[in-house]
C-alpha cells in the first residue's frame, strides 16, 4: 500500500488536471464560435456609449479577443495561472471577485441542504424499509418515486409557489433584504430566512436518492440476525431505528457522499435561477444571457476546479475509511 | 430507433405461450403492435413540427378556446404540448441509442483492444467521469443553441462514458464463454463475433442501460430547454417550462408549468416501469 500510494495520488492529480484543462479549452474555444460578436453585442445593448473604432479595438483587446486564436489561448492560460480570470463587462468587476462572492452564497445553500437530506432521506428510507408491505412503506415508495421523476426546477417552482406565494412564509427570492439591517444577528436571521427555501429545494433531489439507498440497505439489514433478534426481543421505535439501523447505514451513506457533490452542483444551478439566488448558478445563467464570455469561462472553470478538489478530498477520505474497514 | 426498445419484450413473451394460449398471445401481440404502431406514427409525424402560432390572447387561463390556456406570446399551451412531446421523446430515445452505440464501441475497445488502446479508453472515461457532464453540456449548448440532431449528438457525447465500464465488464464476462472461444478458433472476424456471440447474451443489460440513458437524456434536455439553451424553433418540454419562470407570482405559472412538467414526470415514470426496477433505485442513482 505504501509503495502504491504515491503513484495513485499522482495519477489522481494528473486525471483531475487533465479534466480541468478540458474545461479550460472548451470554455475558451466554444464561445469564440458563438454567433454574434461580443463587442458588437455589448454595443447593441444599453451599454452603448457611442464608441469610436479605436475604442472598440481597445475594448476587444481588454476582453482578450485580440490576435490569433493560438495567441489568445496562450495569453489566456498565462493569465489563468497567475490567478487573473479577466474582467466582467456586465458586472463592471473582476471575474474572480464576482465568482468568489457567488461561490460563497452557493456554498451556504449546499451546506444548509446537507443536514436536511442526510436526516430526512435515511429516516424515510428506514420507515419504508421496515414496513415494505404496509401502506406507509408502499406510499413512501410511490411518493418518492414520483418526486424523483420531477425535474429540480419544477420542484423549486412548486415550493416557491406553495411557501412564498400561496402561504407567504418565506421571501420570493434573493439572498437577503435589499438594505441589510445593521444588527449582525438580525442580518444572519434574514440570510437564513432567505436561504431556507432554496436549500430545501436543493435537498429534495438528494432526499430521494438517500431514501432509495437507505430503503435498500434497511431491507437487507432486516434479514440480518442481529436485527431479527432485536425485533424479536421487542426492540422498536427510535432505539431500533437509530441504534440498530442508522448506525449500520452510516458507512453506506458516507460512501455515496462523493457522488452527491457533483449532483448538487447541477441542481443548484436551476434552484438559484428559480429563486434568483445570487450564487454561481445564477451568475452562469446571466453570463450566458449577456454573452459575458470572460465571466462564463471564469465561473465554469472555478466551479469545475472546486468540484474536482472537493471530490478528490472525499475520494481520499472514502478510500481511507474503506481501508480501515 | 424509437420502437427498438419495446421490441425485445415482445419477442421474449411470445415463445412462452403454449399451443392453447396461442390465440390470446397473438391477439395481444397484435394489440400491442397496433398501439405501438400508432404511437410511433404519432411520434414520427410530430417530430419537427413548428412551434404553435402566436396570437393576441396572451396569458389566458384554461377555458373553452384554449383548454390548457396560453402563454405570454399567445401560443396555445395544448398545441405547444402536442408539438413538444414528440420532439422531447424522440430526442431522449435517439440520444440513448447513440449513447449506447458509443458505449458499446468504447466497451469493445476497452475489453478487446490492445493494451495501449485499453489504457487510453479507460483513462479517458475516468477523466470524463470526474466532471459533472452538465457543465460541459452547458458551455457547449450556450455556444451552439442546438437543434434536434446537434442535441442528440451532444447528449450522446456527454453521456457515453458513464456506461463504458459496465459494458466492458459485461463483455469481459462473455469473452470467457466456450461458444465464443470456439467461434473465434473457427476464424470469424471481430464484427461477426460481436454481433452474433458477444452482444446477444448481454442484450437485457444493454436494454436496462439504454432505458436509464433515456431518463437521463430526457431530464438533461428539459434542463437545457428550461435554461433557454435549445434552439427556440424546436418546441420541447423544458422550453415550455421556461415560460413559467417569468410568471411565478401570478396564477399563470400553474398552466404554463404543470402540463409539460406532468408529461415529463409521466414519461420518466413510464421509462422507469419499463426498465423493470420497481424500487427505481438505479434510475434515481443515475440522475445524480
Amino acid at each position: 500500500m505504501a509503495a502504491g500510494f504515491p503513484s495513485r495520488a499522482g495519477r489522481m492529480v494528473l486525471d483531475r488536471a487533465l479534466a480541468l484543462l478540458l474545461v479550460v479549452a472548451l470554455g475558451f474555444l466554444l464561445p469564440r464560435f458563438m454567433p454574434g460578436d461580443p463587442v458588437e453585442l455589448q454595443r447593441a445593448s444599453d451599454l452603448d456609449l457611442g464608441l469610436a473604432a479605436a475604442q472598440r479595438e481597445t475594448l476587444r483587446q481588454e476582453m482578450g479577443l485580440g490576435g490569433s486564436l493560438g495567441e489568445q489561448f496562450l495569453t489566456y492560460c498565462a493569465a489563468l495561472l497567475s490567478g487573473d480570470l479577466g474582467f466582467s463587462v456586465a458586472h463592471a468587476a473582476p471575474v474572480s471577485q464576482v465568482v468568489a462572492g457567488a461561490l460563497a452564497w452557493t456554498s451556504l445553500l449546499v451546506l444548509l441542504a446537507f443536514p436536511i437530506y442526510l436526516l430526512i432521506g435515511p429516516w424515510l428510507g428506514i420507515e419504508s424499509g421496515l414496513a415494505p408491505e404496509r401502506p406507509l412503506g408502499r406510499g413512501l415508495l410511490v411518493g418518492l418515486s414520483a418526486l424523483g421523476s420531477v425535474p429540480p426546477y419544477a420542484v423549486s417552482i412548486l415550493l416557491l409557489w406553495l411557501l412564498a406565494v400561496a402561504v407567504p412564509l418565506f421571501p420570493l427570492g434573493g439572498a437577503e433584504a435589499l438594505l441589510p439591517p445593521a444588527d449582525p444577528l438580525v442580518r444572519i436571521a434574514g440570510v437564513l430566512h432567505h436561504a431556507a427555501l432554496p436549500a430545501l429545494a436543493l435537498a429534495t433531489h438528494e432526499i430521494v436518492r438517500f431514501f432509495f439507498l437507505s430503503r435498500g440497505a434497511t431491507l437487507a439489514l432486516s434479514l440480518r440476525p442481529f436485527v431479527i433478534n432485536a425485533r424479536a426481543r421487542g426492540i422498536a421505535g427510535w432505539r431500533l431505528r437509530v441504534t440498530y439501523l442508522a448506525r449500520s447505514l452510516a458507512p453506506v451513506l458516507a460512501g455515496r457522499l462523493g457522488d452527491t457533490l457533483a449532483g448538487q452542483f447541477s441542481v443548484v444551478l436551476f434552484v438559484e435561477i428559480v429563486f434568483s439566488y445570487p450564487g454561481i448558478g445564477l451568475v452562469i445563467h446571466e453570463a450566458i444571457r449577456a454573452r459575458d464570455l470572460a465571466l462564463l469561462q471564469g465561473a465554469v472553470i472555478c466551479l469545475a476546479a472546486a468540484i474536482l478538489v472537493l471530490n478528490a478530498l472525499l475520494d481520499g477520505l472514502a478510500g481511507r475509511l474503506a481501508r480501515r474497514g | 430507433m424509437v420502437c427498438s426498445v419495446p421490441a425485445p419484450g415482445r419477442q421474449r413473451n411470445s415463445p412462452k405461450r403454449g399451443p392453447a394460449g396461442r390465440r390470446p398471445a397473438l391477439r395481444r401481440l397484435l394489440g400491442r403492435g397496433l398501439g405501438l404502431a400508432i404511437a410511433v406514427v404519432l411520434l414520427v409525424s410530430g417530430i419537427g413540427l413548428p412551434p404553435p402560432a402566436t396570437g393576441p390572447d396572451i396569458l389566458m387561463a384554461p377555458g373553452f378556446a384554449h383548454p390548457l390556456g396560453t402563454n405570454d406570446i399567445g401560443q396555445d399551451v395544448l398545441a405547444g404540448l402536442l408539438a413538444a412531446t414528440p420532439n422531447s421523446i424522440a430526442i431522449a430515445f435517439l440520444a440513448a441509442a447513440a449513447t449506447l452505440a458509443l458505449a458499446i464501441l468504447g466497451g469493445l475497445a476497452a475489453a478487446c483492444g490492445g493494451r495501449i488502446v485499453q489504457a487510453l479508453v479507460l483513462r479517458l472515461v475516468d477523466i470524463l467521469q470526474i466532471l459533472p457532464s452538465i457543465l460541459i453540456l452547458l458551455v457547449v449548448a450556450a455556444s451552439l443553441e442546438p437543434g434536434l440532431v446537434t442535441l442528440v449528438l451532444l447528449l450522446a457525447l456527454t453521456n457515453w462514458h458513464d456506461d463504458v465500464r459496465v459494458v466492458r465488464a459485461l463483455i469481459l464476462r462473455e469473452l470467457t464463454r466456450e461458444s465464443l472461444q470456439q467461434a473465434r478458433l473457427v476464424g470469424y472476424g471481430w464484427f461477426y463475433l460481436s454481433v452474433r456471440h458477444l452482444l446477444p447474451p448481454i442484450a437485457p443489460e444493454l436494454r436496462a442501460l439504454a432505458l436509464e440513458s433515456v431518463r437521463r437524456a430526457a431530464l438533461k434536455t428539459a434542463g437545457l430547454g428550461f435554461l433557454g439553451l435549445v434552439d427556440p424553433q424546436l418546441p420541447t418540454w423544458g422550453g415550455m417550462m421556461q415560460d413559467a419562470l417569468g410568471h411565478l407570482t401570478t396564477p399563470a405559472w400553474a398552466w404554463l408549468m404543470l402540463p409539460p412538467a406532468v408529461t415529463l414526470a409521466l414519461f420518466l415514470l413510464t421509462i422507469q416501469r419499463l426498465s423493470g426496477d420497481p424500487s427505481g433505485r438505479t434510475a434515481a442513482e443515475a440522475e445524480a
